[in-house]
């Protein structure tokens, strides 16, 4: 099992369908996704945001499980 | 925080293919999230088209209708067509979240193992959050942090697993959906985006 070949294979297959050039979401990224501390005062743990507007939180709290 | 400089660990190295699927988990988590405001769709919009070879070209077709589509969007009828779909007056017309798509029954079981995978990956809900993690939302987040722990063996095996017993079973259905509904118009857009990007996610992952 040659880990490498594996690693090419898949790097080429993401290049040829277009996900693997950094450019184009990238160029979205920085301005307008939200940052960690955007939606909620607190600090996010280590990216692993999971923000959710009030609306929807809201509505939630009426249907938890 | 006091501003003082705390040595960090080298970073983590992600490789440009890696780097650009964080990069698109970032934001299919923020458009599932909540809808897009102007400066998002205008961003998408302007932003360079996506260039594939040959037969491959699902994935660069459908950004460029979702560019299209970011570029004739009205961010207040966007966001009524998302509260329309997606949240809902009552009981949504399509749910965001996974569990209905990956369990008949049961659907806590599922959130109770989502819940001790992201614990044990050191993730979780922030503050006063209170709705379940399984948001789709939630887990293209899940999954661009993941992508940014590197490309180790381990990690992308992590990344697999993770993609393979949340996402790839329920992308479908959710996708469909909202394609489907006579409500939607962008969002039909951003679910055939999202669609084209799992299972070029599905097929890549399977590579390893």
């Amino acid at each position: 099992m040659s880990n490498s070949r594996t690693r090419t294979s898949r790097r080429n297959f993401l290049l040829a369908v277009g996900a693997g050039g950094a450019a184009t979401v990238a160029a979205i990224g920085a301005k307008t996704l939200p940052q960690a501390e955007k939606s909620d005062a607190k600090k996010e743990p280590q990216g692993s945001g999971y923000r959710v507007s009030e609306h929807i939180r809201n509505y939630y709290r009426t249907t938890l499980v | 925080m006091t501003g003082e400089a705390t040595p960090h660990a080298a970073p983590v190295e992600v490789a440009p293919e890696d780097q650009a699927r964080a990069e698109f988990y970032a934001l299919l988590g923020r458009l599932w999230y909540a809808a897009p405001d102007q400066v998002l769709l205008d961003a998408i919009a302007n932003a360079p088209p996506l260039t594939a070879e040959g037969a491959h070209g699902a994935l660069a077709e459908a950004w460029r209708q979702l560019q299209a589509a970011a570029a004739a969007a009205d961010p207040a009828a966007v966001a009524d067509e998302y509260d329309a779909v997606l949240v809902g007056v009552g009981k949504a017309e399509v749910t965001p979240y996974v569990s209905h798509y990956l369990v008949e029954t049961g659907r806590e079981r599922v959130l109770v193992a989502l819940r001790d995978e992201m614990a044990e990956l050191g993730l979780g809900r922030v503050g006063a959050t209170h709705e379940p993690e399984d948001h789709f939302a939630a887990l293209c987040e899940v999954m661009r942090h993941l992508v940014g722990e590197g490309a180790g063996d381990a990690a992308m095996q992590q990344q697999k697993n993770f993609f393979t017993r949340y996402m790839n079973r329920a992308y479908n259905p959710l996708t469909d959906q909202v394609t489907a509904s006579s409500k939607t118009s962008f969002y039909k857009h951003v679910a055939r985006f999202t669609k084209a990007f799992c299972d070029v996610e599905a097929a890549s992952l399977d590579m390893l």
